[in-house]
């Protein structure tokens, strides 16, 4: 199959991947394209017989992670360094546990970006520890304990299961 | 609870081991406080799915479309066939299919209950079990990301039977719908190991051109057949 037929088919899991990302659906929709045309452009870099999904996603990943830097230090958007999310995680806490009971979008607008973007890949995209550790070029330990810290928040803020 | 945390969110996650997997299982029967963790585990990877998977169902954007035109369809071209007939296939690969049987036919379910997908009758395979389900109901346009079993084009073939190509861990190939079930008329070892779809993908498309009557069916009509359990037209 064509390289443009394969993204053709991955571009609903791609846009739900850049929608949890992103959480606005046009924005979301401007990572896809960017993503697009950057695979396009670097098409000769994808070695075929290799999974075309995971190298669109972390295209895809490393597109939204660059523009989260650029607007972080235009001072829109909260840095995204270590330091800092651990306040974020913190800052959770202070909210009432359940508070944002069914609000998912909310939820996920809480988690610092390394860890929404575990959530993401493993418990919405399906991808396992490892593939998901590929994609984002980090160890595997690092995908658990994000992964962890992820959960643990998110079931904080939508209320456990009753 | 003898698990710690990391071990019960593995397990939910499909993580573990089979054996450490089937302990979880059992004394969770017995522990409620360790079968709680494992359902608010699942309920929050239920919730979080739920949520995001309208989006898989919506129309993707011209703007994206666009951008891979014109090659949102298969080569279904004269030419395209053409070529397609010049490469050759095992009309059954048998190879893949004892390997399947070996595997437990699994098809990403638990392998200690290993139920099987391909059946024999008169000779040929027929696809059964989770297969033929998947065959039979699941849409190319709304299947989720982890499905164990792929659907890739639907179309008509020459005798008029639909036809779908379809794509799993142990096995992949092309079933063609008729009163007894779906005929396997290609077969090929599945996606299991890191090679995954390129090949067999390509390979499928190609043989699915070289069967196929006009185009293959698009989202519209894939769910028209599948309501009308696809019969013949």
């Amino acid at each position: 199959m064509r390289f443009e037929e394969e993204l053709v088919e991955l571009l609903p899991r791609l846009r739900r991947f850049a929608r949890g990302l992103a959480r606005d659906a046009s924005d979301a929709d401007d990572l896809c394209q960017a993503a697009i045309e950057r695979a396009l452009k670097s098409q000769e870099q994808w070695q075929q017989g290799t999974r075309l999904d995971s190298w669109m996603y972390r295209i895809t990943r490393n597109l939204w992670i660059d523009d989260r830097r650029a607007a972080g230090r235009r001072g829109i958007h909260t840095p995204i360094d270590e330091a800092v999310a651990q306040v974020a995680g913190d800052g959770a806490a202070e909210v009432e546990a359940g508070a944002l009971r069914g609000d998912v979008d909310g939820a996920m607008a809480r988690l610092p970006d390394e860890q929404r973007e575990v959530v993401m890949l493993v418990l919405v995209e399906g991808y396992a520890y490892r593939e998901a550790a590929d994609i984002l070029e980090v160890p595997i330990g690092t995908v658990t304990s994000r992964l962890a810290r992820g959960r643990e928040t998110l079931m904080y803020l939508l209320g456990e299961a009753a | 609870m003898s698990f710690d945390p990391a071990t019960v969110a593995a397990f939910v996650d499909g993580e573990l081991d089979d054996l450490t997997a089937r302990r979880i299982e059992r004394e969770a029967t017995s522990d409620p406080a360790l079968a709680a963790e494992i359902a608010r585990h699942r309920a929050l990877k239920a919730q979080l799915q739920a949520h995001y998977a309208p989006v898989i169902d919506e129309a993707v954007p011209e703007r994206l479309r666009a951008l891979l035109a014109p090659s949102d369809k298969v080569d279904a071209s004269l030419a395209g066939r053409r070529e397609a007939k010049r490469m050759r296939f095992a009309p059954i690969h048998w190879g893949a299919i004892a390997a399947s049987l070996a595997l437990g036919l699994a098809l990403g379910l638990k392998p200690w209950m290993p139920p099987a997908s391909v059946t024999e009758a008169n000779g040929t395979m027929i696809a059964a079990g989770p297969l033929a389900a998947a065959l039979d109901t699941q849409l190319a346009s709304s299947q989720s990301t982890n499905a164990a079993v792929r659907i890739g084009l639907s179309f008509e073939d020459k005798a008029g039977r639909y036809c779908r190509s379809f794509e799993s861990r142990s096995l992949s190939g092309i079933g063609c719908r008729d009163d007894g079930g779906w005929h396997l008329e290609r077969t090929m070892r599945g996606q299991a190991g890191t090679a995954y779809r390129q090949a067999s993908s390509g390979e499928l498309a190609a043989a699915a051109a070289a069967m196929m009557t006009g185009d293959p069916l698009d989202a519209a009509a894939e769910r028209q057949a599948r309501d009308k359990g696809w019969a013949r037209r």
